[in-house]
């Protein structure tokens, strides 16, 4: 894929969290994508957004700083370490809001054909986890290695 | 503060990163730092009837 990351990522020792700034029109804005054992065996959730006063994770507010496209790719290669260290794990998510999902599920769409040579994708649909395909609705999306 | 630094590749980047683990970030290890975003993620997923595959 053809995008541009964030070039440093500070991480923990067991890759569960990652902080990295995102530098733009609004100055510097540090980051965090953190993954979380869920309820479900094998499936983390990956949780992204500013960190507020309280040093969790605000994944509502909108930092408009021009970088959305390097800020989308960067989570991605979090991801894609993150399963590599860990391939027998599930990453699920979806956006804190509607527009955010599909957001995801169209970066994941315009990137299909290069994503399925690496890892198996999941839409979630109401009360159900079908193949990930272009033009379909989703609540969330869940992935790991091939 | 102890750090190491590590360099990686992605196979989906043509792009090389450097990852800094940090010992100062390890003190959050096993802390849920977005509650909210959890409790949904496990309602959502407490509804689905289709087994992963493994």
């Amino acid at each position: 894929m053809k995008y541009e990351v964030y070039d440093e990522l500070r991480t923990t020792d067991d890759y569960s969290i990652f902080e990295f700034e995102s530098i733009g029109l609004n100055g510097n804005i540090p980051k965090r994508i953190e993954f979380t054992p869920t309820m479900v065996s094998g499936v983390y959730n990956l949780a992204f957004g500013d960190i507020d006063e309280n040093d969790e994770i605000d994944d509502y507010n909108i930092s408009n700083n021009g970088d959305r496209n390097k800020i989308l790719a960067t989570i991605a290669f979090a991801v894609d370490i993150y399963l590599n260290k860990y391939p027998d794990r599930w990453v699920y998510f979806r956006g804190s809001t509607q527009e955010r999902t599909r957001l995801y599920r169209m970066a994941i769409a315009i990137n299909l054909e290069e994503l399925e040579l690496k890892f198996q994708l999941f839409a979630e649909q109401k009360d159900d986890m079908v193949p990930f395909q272009k033009n379909i609705e989703v609540m969330g999306i869940i992935v790991k290695k091939k | 503060m102890k750090q190491s630094t590590q360099k990686h590749k992605s196979s989906l980047f043509k792009q090389e990163v450097t990852l800094v683990v940090d010992d100062s970030l390890n003190r959050l290890k096993g802390k849920v730092l977005a509650p909210r975003k959890l409790e949904a993620a496990n309602k959502a997923l407490s509804k689905l009837k289709v087994v992963l595959p493994k």
